[in-house]
């Protein structure tokens, strides 16, 4: 039978030059805290000997376009590649330089899309989307000089209106508990994404934060109050800026009831950095 | 759909080096084929992200442009 053995969510450009740029100096030192404690959870990680890593993540108008956006989807196949984006700016410059291919746990994504559809989670699958920041920043930080642990890359439609629920998302989760509590592997899972940030995704917005809103939610991890994660509404996190928190759910579900332990939370004014660690 | 039109433009001009640099060269040739209301065509042709972002346009595309991104 196999098992979760270890859950983690962490924001997801751990790329100092970005918020040296539009933050300053504060925000350069923030998350480089960050990615030193990130690069300890990635050998507690490495610890568990994962067989599988599922990583759960958004999109940023890389991967799919307004031609179709999935509410969820399972990236499938043997191999993923890194996103090329010629001229990228901002926070994708965070992929500069990573490997430009990364194996798949092709029978752990096989089983989480097609169990899934039997259970009525009508899941998109692809073959060919590839990993922007939202996956790889994070994961180049957990793996450092390590090999990469074979992926499942889970996407969820955290932007582009209408989005998925949030009970929705957490209840995905449990599926992939499911799946995996009904197969032979070990399996990691990650769910990226910052804290409040671009609120209303308003651009005269960009910027602001809501720190109250994000202290609550975190306190909500870490006390396994699932029940008032679950009652967060669409327009709250679309207010608050917490788009992304839709990742975070997926990741909830799958180890409810268990709490987090919070590794890091930093205030920094355009957004709010955090890393929590599920006590499985 | 015009908030469809807004995103599949500014889509390309994220993906599209060929159409970007068009775009740069000559903003209202490049979208003379587009579906757009005077108010879209007017912010894409002033390039104000500012209002292509209130006018439905995807806050994460305006953002990530090459060498039209949303900051100033």
């Amino acid at each position: 039978m196999g098992r979760i053995v270890y859950a983690a969510a962490m924001s997801h450009v751990l790329h100092p030059p970005y918020y040296e740029k539009n933050v300053g100096p504060h925000g350069k030192r923030m998350v480089e805290e960050l990615i030193a404690v990130v690069g300890e959870m990635g050998r507690e990680l490495a610890a568990r000997r994962p067989d599988a890593l599922v990583v759960v993540a958004d999109d940023h108008l890389n991967v799919f376009s307004f031609d179709a956006v999935p509410a969820m989807c399972v990236r499938i196949g043997r191999s993923v590649s890194r996103m090329a984006q010629q001229g990228a700016i901002e926070f994708d410059r965070a992929l500069d330089g990573l490997a430009d291919r990364y194996p798949l746990h092709e029978d752990l994504a096989n089983r989480i899309l097609e169990d899934g559809l039997e259970a009525g989670f009508d899941f998109a699958a692809s073959w060919s989307a590839p990993l922007d920041h939202a996956f790889l920043s994070p994961l180049s930080v957990l793996h450092g000089e390590r090999p990469m642990t074979p992926l499942v890359p889970f996407w969820v439609n955290c932007f582009v209106a209408p989005l998925p629920s949030v009970r929705r998302c957490f209840a995905a989760g449990q599926h992939i508990a499911r799946v995996v509590a009904n197969s032979p592997w070990n399996v990691g899972i990650i769910a990226t994404g910052g804290l409040s940030h671009f609120p209303e995704l308003s651009l005269a917005r960009v910027g602001e934060s809501d720190p109250e809103f994000d202290r609550r939610v975190v306190g909500w991890m870490e006390r396994g109050d699932h029940a008032s994660l679950t009652a967060l509404t669409s327009k709250e996190l679309h207010t608050t800026g917490s788009h992304e928190l839709l990742n975070w759910m997926v990741l909830l579900g799958a180890v409810a009831p268990a709490r987090a332990r919070v590794r890091f939370f930093g205030e920094m004014g355009r957004i709010d950095l955090a890393a929590v660690e599920c006590i499985l | 759909m015009s908030r469809y039109d807004v995103n599949v433009l500014l889509y390309r001009l994220k993906k599209d080096a060929a159409f970007r640099e068009r775009f740069r060269r000559d903003p209202a040739d490049a979208l003379s084929a587009a579906e757009l209301t005077d108010e879209e065509r007017a912010a894409f042709v002033r390039w104000n992200p500012r209002r292509l972002n209130e006018l439905g346009g995807s806050l994460h595309l305006v953002l990530s442009i090459p060498d039209l991104g949303g900051h100033s």
